[in-house]
């Protein structure tokens, strides 16, 4: 990997030949590294991260912005990604001043790995993948389990013609189980897996408990009736809960969409959207976090963003553009996937705040209903108020107490109906926040955190 | 080369490099892309990205060692000699750690069979990016411009022009150019009777060509869903039969049955075996590599083999399966031409950063009995046509898919009413026999076929699909 402060000169370079020709530009260089591995019964395969190094410049012109990208960090790639925005600056049209205030600040911060990757072999890779492996497929039924181990490695380095100056070496560590069940033709998976900003210390998380019970569900699942379908009262254990919070305020509170009149957020700031119990907190600060970042793509430092506080909707998230236009501050929250995507208002973790009850009293409280485990994925509706979420199982739960296994589900719904109907959250030793990816639309992956405690509340749940 | 290549041949550059320096046998795939995009916030441009430039290329070396392959593969967009020789360091590192069960492969050699020109490439993209694209952009907004109550909220342009090389140990050099486009764009609505909420009606396409025919067709139907999706109702909870066309199925299909139709489940004796009966009679699909301007179609795969057509199932009976060189040399299978370094989950735009693995190209779905889609309608009777779900995420090991309807409409004595929105649909597309599948329970398959991502088939009648709803 490119140390980045050892081309800073030639990114000083590169800004130097647009600053005659811009009110503002900026460059964020990128170089990421790591090692995937990979085994299960029948290979294993080492693979080294792709080694992919670049930049990506912007500048504003007129009325827009326009950006270039360099593939490679040599001084003749940054070189030519600058003559090339330069040119179609030199024939757009001039005038005019980017919306919003620069960051300004200057900063340097790394991930504190507790134990570090570097001391970690690669034989002991494999003996940590085969020891979960062995767990798993120990317990009868499992006929096969694969596991991953990886490092992700992602160093940025910020500049800007306005003297922003930002550098931040990120480390994320992934770990995950997957347990495989197969009976007559049907296939039936439960997983672990935990992922973190840190260093090996992560891949504790995965025991051999957690492994043991997801082979056990594994195989449970092959004959689990189906799922009740229609409505019904529903508990989201700790990874769907923050994929709800993710899926609900999350994108509809990423400041753009509000600007294009897309999010169904917009008539509501200011009121009261759910009980007093409900705190939505987006935070790139979060220590540890899996969306965990220092500084965003524009410069501005990561924060702690209260979204809705104990009821009321407050806040939403900003790049320097929306809060100009909205009369604010920069969140912290523009973020581009890599040097090869463009930046947007974009969530870092985001999560519901713990509240006082146990999982016990919620069942209870429920009485009739299913449980929703291991959050799969989730979908937004920005402009609709909608969302779905599926998990990969859960549990009935009747007159009060968790029963059968329940196969893959989803929920659907109205945000606004689901949350006047939350009628309890747990307690802090249930808060955990997951890794996950996101996109906006379709495209644009970028790593993001989600989490919270147990929730009850109202939703239709089917087969999915 | 279909289109004039540039003077470098990334892959030939490597391998060049190569050459003297191992004598494992290797492969390398080679990619150098142009890419433009426009990013839009109403009808206004607010972004326009390119040339965004990425060269790159992933190395594999193979080592047969104790009646295993070991494989080490690498991926880099540096492609000085210190790059490259830091990528061959990577890759031999990574295979000694590495195993997979097959005792050899044969990397194709320069005599293999011939690679056949195929459509995948916008000619007129190709040598005028930015006019092609601009003009593209201009023909999508044109039709918004006489509508008032509809506008295009979000969405973006993103146009990817790839030279694709592959060189190996055994002299093979073949090289292609193409093109792909890929469209996103959420249509609002609103206006009409007050008070209702507005709707949106999301667009996400992939294909080779930027064409501009018809596209206001097109946006009159996105604008119509849009609308309609202010007037809906939630479906009925239970066992229902439903029309799946194939903007839905795209997102189906593919990801699973690419998957347990192929020599990675075999392995892993997640596949059913040849004969075995999986579906109803109507279903017949294979996966063709040269079908006109799909996205995954190309003179020869990722590792050099001429891409094809492959029947996977005939009337509901399994027939073939898809395969890359390690995995038909692991089961004993000649390879399909299907070693792709693709990822149906984030269709990426750049492919040099993943290692080769049997995917499907394009799966084709021969049309059947089932008529005009008035006439699946009137068979239907009473039920649903889905028209898109928010997210249908297809889990490919258990065969699971499901999600929010985001628009339907009820089929209600033979013909298309109401709209509907809401609730889940969902279930399983393989499943043993005797129990509920979507491919089992393809009662009828429509006439006419239509490519939406790597799907090209017509609309299907599904019975006993689980609805849950308000």
């Amino acid at each position: 990997m490119t140390v980045l402060t050892e081309i800073e000169s030639d990114l000083e370079r590169a800004l130097r030949v647009l600053e005659p020709l811009t009110p503002y530009a900026e460059v964020m260089a990128e170089s990421t590294g790591g090692l995937r591995l990979r085994l299960d019964r029948e290979s294993r395969a080492a693979t080294p991260s792709p080694a992919l190094e670049g930049a990506a410049f912007r500048a504003w012109s007129n009325d827009m912005w326009l950006e270039t990208v360099a593939s490679g960090l040599t001084s003749r790639t940054l070189a030519g990604a600058a003559e090339a925005l330069a040119d179609r600056l030199r024939s757009a049209p001039r005038g005019g001043r980017p919306p919003g205030e620069p960051a300004t600040g200057s900063g340097e911060r790394s991930t504190v790995e507790q134990r570090r990757e570097e001391d970690f072999s690669l034989d002991e890779r494999i003996a940590w993948a085969k020891e979960r492996f062995d767990w798993a497929t120990a317990v009868p039924g499992v006929t096969n389990a694969f596991v991953l181990v990886q490092s992700i490695q992602d160093d940025r380095l910020f500049r800007s013609t306005a003297g922003a100056r930002a550098y931040q070496r990120f480390h994320r560590m992934v770990g995950q189980v997957l347990c495989l069940a197969i009976e007559n033709g049907k296939v039936e998976t439960d997983y672990v897996g935990e992922g973190r900003t840190g260093g090996v210390e992560v891949l504790d998380l995965i025991d051999r408990p957690r492994v043991e019970q997801a082979a056990r569900d594994a195989v449970a699942l092959l004959s689990a009736t189906s799922p009740p379908a229609g409505r019904m009262h529903v508990i989201l254990d700790p990874s769907t809960t923050g994929t709800f919070a993710h899926e609900s305020f999350g994108h509809g509170t990423e400041a753009d969409q509000i600007l294009r009149d897309r999010s169904y957020l917009k008539p509501l700031l200011g009121t009261m959207v759910g009980p007093e119990e409900l705190t939505i907190v987006d935070n790139g600060a979060y220590d540890g976090g899996w969306g965990q970042i220092y500084f965003d793509d524009e410069g501005t430092p990561a924060q702690r963003t209260v979204l809705v506080d104990r009821g009321r909707f407050v806040e939403v998230l900003h790049d320097r553009e929306t809060a100009a236009a909205l009369g604010r501050q920069p969140t912290g929250n523009a973020r581009r996937a890599d040097f090869l995507s463009r930046s947007f208002v974009r969530m870092t973790n985001t999560y519901v705040e713990p509240g006082d009850w146990s999982l016990d009293e919620l069942v209870r409280e429920a009485k009739d209903g299913v449980l929703l485990e291991h959050f799969k994925n989730g979908i937004e509706d920005p402009l609709g108020g909608n969302m779905q979420l599926k998990v990969a199982k859960g549990r009935r739960i009747v007159d009060g107490e968790l029963r059968d296994i329940l196969p893959s589900m989803a929920l659907s719904g109205r945000v606004l109906e689901f949350l006047p109907a939350i009628r309890g959250i747990s307690k802090p030793a249930d808060f955990w926040i997951s890794p996950g990816f996101c996109g906006k639309g379709h495209t644009d992956l970028i790593v993001n955190g989600s989490g919270g405690p147990y929730l009850l509340s109202e939703a239709v749940v089917g087969p999915a | 080369m279909t289109a004039a290549p540039s003077a470098a041949f990334t892959a030939y550059r490597v391998g060049d490099r190569l050459r003297p320096r191992t004598e494992a046998p290797w492969e390398v795939f080679g990619e150098r892309m142009r890419r433009y995009e426009v990013h839009l916030n109403g009808r206004r441009v607010e972004l326009v990205r390119g040339p965004i430039h990425l060269e790159g290329f992933g190395l594999r070396l193979f080592r047969a060692e104790g009646g295993e392959m070991r494989v080490g593969f690498a991926a880099s967009n540096d492609l000085s000699d210190a790059g490259i020789d830091a990528a061959l360091a990577a890759a031999g590192s990574a295979g000694r750690l590495s195993r997979f069960p097959a005792r050899r492969v044969d990397l194709p050699s320069s005599v293999a069979a011939h690679a056949l020109p195929v459509e995948n490439r916008d000619p007129a993209l190709w040598d005028r990016p930015v006019e092609t694209l601009d003009a593209f952009r201009e023909a999508l907004l044109a039709p918004f411009d006489a509508r008032k109550d509809e506008v295009p909220s979000f969405g973006s342009l993103r146009v990817t022009l790839t030279e694709t090389t592959l060189t190996n140990s055994e002299g093979i050099q073949r090289a292609y150019a193409h093109t792909l486009c890929d469209l996103e764009l959420a249509v609002k609505a609103t206006g009409g009777p007050e008070g209702a909420a507005p709707g949106e009606y999301w667009v996400n396409a992939r294909q080779r060509r930027l064409e501009s025919r018809g596209l206001g067709a097109r946006v009159d139907a996105w604008c119509r869903r849009a609308q309609d999706v202010r007037r809906t109702k939630a479906p009925a909870t239970g066992a229902t039969t439903v029309v799946l066309p194939p903007t839905v199925l795209a997102d189906i299909l593919p990801a699973i049955l690419g998957y347990r139709f192929s020599g990675a489940a075999e392995l892993r004796k997640m596949s059913f075996p040849s004969g075995a009966r999986v579906g109803s009679e109507a279903v017949s699909i294979s996966d063709d590599g040269r079908f006109p301007f799909g996205p995954g179609t190309a003179p020869f795969d990722d590792e050099g083999i001429p891409q094809a057509r492959t029947p996977l199932l005939a009337k509901g009976t399994v027939s073939g399966s898809l395969d890359d060189l390690l995995y038909a040399a692991a089961l004993g299978h000649t390879t399909t031409g299907n070693g792709r370094r693709d990822s149906l989950a984030f269709s990426p735009w750049s492919h040099f950063e993943l290692a080769p693995s049997p995917q499907p190209t394009t799966l084709v779905v021969a049309p059947g009995s089932g008529g005009s889609d008035a006439e699946l309608a009137e068979a239907v009777q009473e039920g649903l046509w889905v028209d898109q779900l928010g997210y249908a995420f297809p889990d490919p090991a258990s065969s699971a898919f499901g999600g929010e309807i985001r628009v339907a409409y009820r089929i209600h004595r033979g013909k298309i009413a109401e709209p509907v929105r809401g609730g889940t649909l969902g279930g399983v597309v393989l499943a043993p026999p005797g129990e509920p599948s979507l491919l089992a329970d393809a009662r009828a398959i429509g006439g006419s076929s239509e490519l939406t991502g790597s799907l090209a088939s017509p609309p299907w009648i599904i019975d006993r699909m689980a609805v849950a709803g308000g």
